[in-house]
Formats: structure tokens, sequence, C-alpha cells
């Protein structure tokens, strides 16, 4: 059986805010191809996590490698023809309100690959089409649109450039489950057209089963558990078993206080 | 102790800050000469805080130069001084009160405006957003902003001066009875170019530290709307100190003796 490579490789990750230890040595694998989803509870370090991977932030220590280089520490031109292999979906879509729709989804095209206007505006056009917008819906700006449509625009910036990896933070927090049902179906679907490996952060357990091919567990920093969605349902793993099926009880009933408190 | 050690808390907490700002004003000046540019970008600014500006800044020039000429008006008379009106009215505006005033109108138009607009941006994950589209925020949103404030404030202050001096024409033509051409003449006799030069160099600096302040407090926002507003609030009390401060640092670089 032929191996499959590994695209993301994290290994000995750790990073605080002060005293406050978020990552603690965590170690994951991305395989080529894969959809990989990061489910734990608020709290548990999964956006400093993809934070880190992204460039957003710099951990403490340890090693992230994109295709086996390492981009721990990495900075400006290097930084940049890394980030252009990387497409993103952020949480609340992050669409820049002083630009119209289409120039949102060409801008990674414009800005990082010298496209002009026009061909940008049309392959905008094409990929809002794609996500379920019409062509009319370009030149409006986001606040014109709802929260599910800029969803749906994030997710056409973040395939415009072809990106071989995907990140998706929490895509279906603050819609509604039809919409949400929608997003994760687009996301299936591009991540399938485009052949490229996806890395998605939720706590949405609906989501996670749609989404992903393999579940990885994150609990006070660390990776607890991996393996294949079809696993979850009848691992034997406390902390899986508690977060799937959500009871209180549990190794992670600390967790319930300290959120609390927090 | 715990005296001692809050203003050594405070004063640890005050470097701090200093040294952010530098690194903050360094790298992001080294990015209005590094390409790639965005001249759109820097058009846009170059409107908003030029043209966008006239009207509130010429406003401001045209009240002052008006009460500037009542006022030294009627001082000067109680000891038969009116003909030094006009020289009064151009040296006051085009050294101190057309940059000055400027300086602080525009930074809390323009300072606000930023400081909000790049708040918003940073707890709306957009300037994340911006870095992994392999856009350096820096050069995308503070490069232009500082560039612009440089440039367009000596535009608005060379504005400023001439309305400011035509608003003390007004008062001291129409109402004090001065004879037109006579005081054309005293404004232009004892006026000198580096009366205007240093007005508009103290209009360049207060440019650049109104946009500084208004990206530093925008860019490093935090927790929300409140965040932003607080972005909001320190850009301009911030801006309307240094210019206070760096106006009298120029001052004294021109004209001390």
């Amino acid at each position: 059986m032929k191996k499959i490579p590994i695209k993301i490789s994290i290994h000995g990750l750790s990073k605080s805010f002060g005293s406050k230890r978020v990552l603690t040595d965590l170690d994951l694998d991305v395989r080529e191809g894969e959809s990989m989803v990061v489910i734990g509870a608020s709290g548990t370090g999964k956006s400093v996590l993809l934070k880190n991977i992204i460039g957003i932030l710099t951990p403490d220590s340890g090693s992230i490698k994109i295709d086996g280089v390492e981009i721990v520490g990495i900075r400006g031109n290097a930084r940049d023809r890394i980030n252009r292999k990387l497409g993103m979906l952020f949480q609340s879509a992050a669409l820049f309100d002083s630009l119209p729709l289409w120039e949102n989804v060409s801008f990674g095209q414009m800005a990082g690959f010298g496209m002009g206007r026009d061909e940008a505006r049309a392959n905008a056009v094409e990929q809002l089409k794609r996500v379920g917008l019409s062509e009319s819906d370009a030149d409006r700006y986001p606040s014109d649109i709802s929260v599910g449509a800029q969803k749906r625009v994030g997710l056409a910036r973040a395939i415009a450039t072809r990106p071989e990896v995907l990140f998706f933070d929490e895509p279906t927090t603050g819609i509604d489950p039809i919409m949400g049902d929608v997003i994760d179906g687009l996301i299936v679907s591009c991540v399938r057209d485009l052949g490229a490996t996806a890395l998605t952060i939720t706590h949405d357990m609906e989501s996670a089963r749609r989404i992903g091919d393999r579940i990885a567990m994150i609990y006070e920093g660390k990776i607890v558990w991996v393996g294949a969605v079809s696993e979850i349902d009848t691992s034997d793993n406390k902390f899986i078993d508690q977060f799937v099926h959500g009871r209180l009880e549990g190794p992670m009933a600390g967790l319930i206080t300290s959120n609390a408190s927090a | 102790m715990e005296f001692l050690a809050t203003i050594g808390r405070v004063f640890i907490k005050f470097l701090s800050a200093m040294g952010r700002l530098s690194i903050f004003a360094g790298v992001s000046v080294s990015h209005i000469v590094r390409p790639p540019f965005y001249p759109r970008l820097l058009l846009r600014q170059i409107i908003e805080i030029g043209y966008y500006s006239l009207p509130v800044v010429g406003l401001t020039a045209v009240f002052t130069g008006m009460v500037l000429a009542l006022q030294s008006y009627t001082g000067f008379a109680r000891f038969n001084a009116e003909s030094a009106v006009a020289t009064v009215v151009v040296l006051s505006i085009t050294r101190e009160l057309a940059p000055v005033l400027a300086g602080l109108m525009v930074a809390g138009r323009i300072g606000a405006a930023m400081a909000a607009e790049i708040g918003t941006m940073r707890v709306t994950e957009q300037i994340d957003a911006l870095s992994t589209l392999s856009t350096n925020p820096y050069k995308y949103l503070v490069a232009p902003r500082l560039l612009a404030g440089f440039l367009m404030l000596p535009c608005c202050v060379l504005v400023a001066d001439i309305i400011g001096v035509f608003g003390g024409y007004l008062i001291s033509v129409h109402k004090l009875g001065f004879n037109p051409s006579v005081y054309i003449k005293n404004t232009w006799q004892y006026l000198e170019f580096m009366d205007v030069l240093s007005g508009l160099v103290k209009a360049a600096v207060f440019g650049f530290l109104i946009a500084l302040m208004g990206c530093y407090h925008g860019y490093y926002s935090k927790g929300g709307a409140q965040g932003v507003g607080s972005a909001t609030t320190n850009a301009v009390v911030s801006a309307s100190i240094l210019i206070l401060g760096c106006n009298y640092l120029i001052t004294e670089a021109f004209f001390a003796r």
C-alpha cells in the first residue's frame, strides 16, 4: 500500500500567554489530501493552534512543517511563499468591509499573484457562483449580505488562489443548522475539487462528521485522541466519549468550572 | 515599597510602549520606500486627509484670523501700535496657529477615523486575513496613511495660511477701517520665507504623527467595541499632546537664537 506523505507536521508545539500555557508539546500530522478536523471545548487551544500554523502567532517552541519545510520563525518573502499555498476561512469570515465582494474574493490573486483587475473580477465572479452567489452580488459590500453569505464569500476568497492547504476556523459558528449544512457541503466539494489538504477546527460535532476524514481531539493544549471519523462513536477514549456525547461527568469536568470562571 | 513598585511598573510599561511604538514607526517607514506600492490606497488617503479636511481646516483658519485681528487691534490700540496688526496676524497664522490648529483639527478627524477603522479591522480578524493573503498589513494599511499624512497636512496648512490671513484682512478692512492696500503691504513687508517654511515643516511632522498615532492605537486595539473606542480616544489624545510638544521643539529649532 502506497504511503501518503505528510502535508503538515507539528511536533512539540508549545505556546503560552503570560503564565497561561495554551499549547503544551502538541504533536499532530495531517496527511496530504485528507481533511483533518480538530475538535475540542472552548479555551482548549484550537484557535491558537491554527494561528500558529498560519503565522499570526509565533510558538514558544516546537516545529511546524509544511511539505517538509520548517515554517516557524520564517518571515518576509519566505513566509509569503508559504502563505500562497494556504487559504483560510475565518470564524467571522473577516471580509474587508471597505471592498466590494469581488475585490474581497480576488484580493489574494491581485496582491499575491499580481493579477489585473479585469481578470481578477472575472475570476471572482466565477468563484462567487461556485459558492452559490450570483454575478449581481459581486459589487455589493459585506455589510449588505447575511452572515451565511459572508461565510460563502469567505470560502470563495479562501479557494480563489487554488491553495494546497485550506484552514477552516469554526466554519458553522453563528449560522443556522441549515446554512451550516450548506457551508459544510461547499467546504467538502471545494476541498475535493482542489485536491487540497484541509484542517478545520470546530466544536460542532455534526460539522466535524460531515467535513472530516480524520478527527483529532485537543484538550489542555495537547492532542489526546486521533482517529477516523467512523471511530468516534466506538472509541473507548474517555475524552472523546465525554465530548461527543456532551456529558458533564468525565475527565474534562474541570474544564467546565475553569471556563465559567475565566 | 509597594509605592515604589507601582512607579517601577508604570515606568517599565511606559518604556515598553515607547519601544513598541518606535519599532512600529520604523517598520512602517521602511515599508513606505520598499515595493510593492499601493498607489490607489495612497490616493484614497490623500483625498481623505487632504481634500476632505479642507472645510474644517479652512473654517478654523478664517475664524482664527478674524479673532486674531480683532484681539490684536484692541490690545495694540492701548499703545498706538495698530499698524502692527497685519504683521502679527500673518506671523501668528503662518508660524503657529495654522499648523497647530489644523493639526489638532485633523487629529480629531483623521486620527480618530484611522484608529477606528484599523481597530475594527483588528478585532474582526481582517488584519489577520491580510497576512494570510500574502499582504503585509504595515505596507497595506499603515504606510499609505503615514505618507499621505506627511504630504497632505502641509498642503492643508498652506491653504489655512491664506484663508487665515484673509480672515484677518476681512475684519481689519471692513470692521476696523484699515486701508486695504496698506494692510496687504504690511502683511508682505515683514513676512519671510522661513515663517511659512517653519509652519509647513511643522505640518509635515504633525501629519506624520497624527497618522502614526491613529494607526498604532488601531493596530494594537483589542477587546471588541470597547477596545476600538479606547484606541480612538488614545489616538486623538496622544496625537494632540505630541503636536503641542513637537510644536515647541520645532519652534526652538527654527527660531531660538
